[in-house]
């Protein structure tokens, strides 16, 4: 194996254990929100800064790669992307963070029954999750078609995040005592509605790397 | 409008085929930089643009390479004046055994300039055009061999320039000297081009990526890949092009 | 390793031994005929005729006949050979017939001397007329060392890297203008070396002017062309072997070559000179 690809198999490597972690923070946060379980919202938070941490390690690695290998083409994509794809990782971290907070502050018990079933913030958190989960497949396979099946299933993200708005709204008027929980839920709802624009982007920024094509600011095919 | 235009262009050392139907085109005022590995025809494609090759016994081209509309493989051409109007600059510099001032002069004198003042006037236009005046003023008298690497390299490019030619063929010109001669070689082409066009062989990949508009990739005698060095260097179309430019090649 | 060292000494030693003794012969060779010959060499020597049935006087006639073939053949061996090295290192296509005239040249150089005398004789003195004289004897000399000069012109140019030409031809010189302007100028040291090669052979031949123009004894200086002259070698051998006494004319002999050999000197280092003027004009 040439040098320039040791390298960039190495850079992949620490970049998909950022993945891993934002990933785990991710599907520990939907599940603290589902159970309301405020052992795993600690946990969130005290992981936050290894996550912080691992992009600084990722960034890092980038930095010295173009400074050492001023990579071209397809390694210049590579490494582009990566940066970017490293930063909304980030983001998404900070998302589940945000979450896990949520929980832990939260006045009262359990988000009513009726209510999350409403709202439909399973299907939600799963759809967000698998999102995630499929373009890290697509970036380690380099598989720019995988990529772009996540824009599918973001518009779905978005739909439920819409459909949120009159539910909730729905039951602040039925139930006035409640209304201040009921505004930290929309935050917690448009934050997972974040998580799938961040992923989002990451696909378009994977279809870049793997296809040269841009697809920022163009109108998607949805 | 073009100002080079090949036309399947094939070219024969003996029986070896060493360009197989190159056509392109290049733009006026453009830097355009061949690339590609060794023996790939880059060179060669570059010396069929000056008649270079004619030199070499045994050589046949088929195809038409025309410079401003003229075919410069027509019978009515005559090769010396097509060489004072496509100028060249080579991989090691090589200054003639004479001054500084007559090394400019040279490619005057010989098509015939006699008028002093004139030619006093175009050497050192032509040295202030390669950025060699200020270093050099005070000693025109002294022989060209004197000067550093790189200031010998910007004396030959000067050399190229005061017999005005409207294309400058370079040939690996940096490829001699030390990184920040180099850098000034670098700087002076993309000066140039506002006047000049150019074309430049080059084995240093982020050479052809910083001082060229359009990049071709040469590989086995065939033009693999011609675009612009942006989208060549981000985004190459052909796989081959990918591979050598990011070094996995072969 | 230690083994390896001895060896390694040992051949050292040798090489060193066998380029030392060139040395000690040269210094030999010149050192015995300075202690001979020195004896005899007086101003007088160098500007008076012979006498005494050339065992006596001077060898001035001798002197001023050899320059005289020496510029006489160079005249004609220098433009005709650079020229022709011009034509087979520039012009001809790398062909048989280059490749024949480089035999021919090579096998002019290894003809005995005595055969270019003969053919002078046969073709200068007889066929064209021009009897015993400097004209004869200066054109067979200058036949002998025709291979010298084209061989060392044509190598002078082949030392310029094909760049030069090129950076010429780029600019729209032609291929007459680019070799005169460029390429001349740069092979000029090194042509100069075969003038220098020329000039000492020329200098030191005796066969090819044996039957061509030199002059046992005559003790008068040449007016033109047709005179024939006597010649230092030719003198030499002539005291050495011919003389009325050659004993007698014993110190007279290693004076003449003393001479010769000085001359030949002066003229290598008049040429060194000239060469080293030529590579400063370069650099």
């Amino acid at each position: 194996m040439k040098h320039t690809e040791q390298e960039i198999k190495n850079l992949k490597n620490y970049h998909i254990e950022m993945w891993n972690l934002v990933e785990s923070q991710v599907t520990k946060a939907f599940d603290a929100l589902k159970n309301y379980d405020t052992q795993k919202a600690r946990e969130i938070i005290a992981r936050e800064r290894v996550v912080n941490a691992q992009e600084l390690v990722v960034d890092h690695h980038l930095e010295n790669f173009i400074a050492l290998f001023a990579p071209v083409a397809i390694d210049l994509r590579f490494v582009l992307s990566l940066l970017k794809i490293n930063n909304n990782l980030e983001r998404i971290g900070d998302f589940a963070e945000s979450i896990a907070l949520f929980v832990l502050y939260k006045q009262n018990a359990p988000i009513d029954h009726k209510l999350y079933e409403k709202l439909r913030l399973d299907e939600m958190m799963d759809t967000a999750k698998k999102m995630l989960s499929t373009a890290r497949i697509a970036l380690i396979e380099e598989d720019s078609k995988l990529a772009a099946s996540v824009f599918a299933l973001d518009s779905n993200v978005d739909e439920i995040n819409k459909d949120a708005v009159q539910v909730l709204a729905d039951y602040i008027v039925e139930n006035n005592a409640k209304s201040v929980e009921m505004l930290g839920l929309h935050a917690v709802i448009r934050r997972i509605e974040r998580v799938g624009d961040r992923v989002s982007n990451i696909a378009e920024d994977i279809v870049f790397f793997v296809d040269a094509k841009e697809l920022r600011h163009q109108t998607k095919n949805k | 409008m073009s100002i080079i235009k090949a036309s399947d262009v094939d070219f024969y050392y003996g029986d070896f085929h060493a360009l197989k139907g190159i056509s392109m085109e290049m733009e006026r005022n453009s830097v355009t930089a061949f690339i590609g590995p060794s023996g790939c025809g880059k060179s060669t494609f570059l010396r069929l643009i000056n008649r270079m090759n004619d030199l070499i016994d045994g050589t046949r081209l088929t195809g038409s390479i025309e410079v401003e509309g003229r075919n410069i493989y027509d019978k009515k051409i005559d090769v010396d004046t097509l060489r004072a109007e496509v100028g060249m600059v080579f991989q090691k510099p090589n200054p003639f055994a004479k001054s500084i001032f007559d090394n400019i002069a040279y490619g005057l004198r010989v098509n015939g300039v006699k008028d002093k003042a004139f030619i006093e006037q175009r050497v050192e236009e032509s040295l202030r055009g390669a950025a060699l005046w200020d270093e050099v003023k005070d000693k025109l008298k002294k022989s060209a061999f004197e000067l550093s690497g790189g200031q010998q390299q910007r004396l030959c490019i000067a050399r190229a320039l005061a017999v005005q030619p409207k294309i400058i063929l370079m040939d690996e010109p940096a490829s001699a000297l030390d990184p920040l001669s180099t850098a000034k070689i670098e700087d002076l082409i993309f000066t140039l081009k506002s006047d000049y066009t150019i074309v430049i062989v080059t084995h240093n990949m982020q050479q052809a990526a910083r001082v060229s508009d359009k990049t071709a990739f040469f590989y086995l005698g065939e033009l693999i890949e011609y675009d612009d060095t942006k989208k060549m260097f981000l985004s190459p179309q052909v796989e081959a092009t990918q591979n050598y430019i990011t070094g996995r090649f072969g | 390793m230690k083994r390896k060292t001895l060896i390694q000494n040992i051949a050292f030693g040798i090489f060193r031994l066998m380029a030392l003794s060139v040395v000690a012969i040269l210094v030999w060779i010149i050192g015995f005929l300075v202690v001979k010959g020195a004896g005899a060499l007086s101003w007088e020597f160098i500007t008076e005729s012979p006498t005494d049935g050339m065992t006596k006087g001077g060898i001035f006639p001798a002197i001023v006949g050899t320059l005289c073939l020496v510029v006489g053949s160079m005249v004609f061996a220098f433009p005709i050979g650079v020229m022709s090295g011009i034509y087979i290192n520039e012009y001809a296509a790398n062909n048989w017939v280059v490749k024949f005239i480089r035999v021919m040249t090579n096998n002019l150089s290894s003809i005995p001397s005595i055969v270019f005398g003969l053919f002078g004789m046969a073709l200068f003195v007889n066929t064209l007329g021009f009897g015993d004289s400097i004209l004869a004897g200066s054109l067979t000399l200058g036949l002998l060392v025709l291979p010298i000069v084209i061989r060392t012109t044509e190598e002078a140019l082949k030392t310029i890297p094909d760049t030069y030409r090129q950076g010429s031809y780029a600019l729209g010189a032609s291929k007459l203008t680019t070799i005169r302007k460029v390429i001349l100028p740069m092979a000029m040291p090194n042509i100069t070396t075969g003038l220098i090669l020329a000039v000492g052979r020329v200098s030191g031949e005796t066969a090819p002017i044996l039957f061509t123009c030199a002059a046992y004894f005559l003790p008068k200086l040449p007016t033109s062309i047709f005179d024939q002259v006597m010649a230092l070698p030719y003198h030499l051998y002539v005291l050495a072997t011919s003389g009325t006494d050659i004993e007698a004319a014993r110190p007279v002999a290693y004076g003449t070559a003393l001479v010769l050999i000085l001359i030949v000197l002066i003229v290598n280092l008049l040429a060194g000179v000239l060469r080293g003027y030529f590579n400063k004009k370069l650099r």
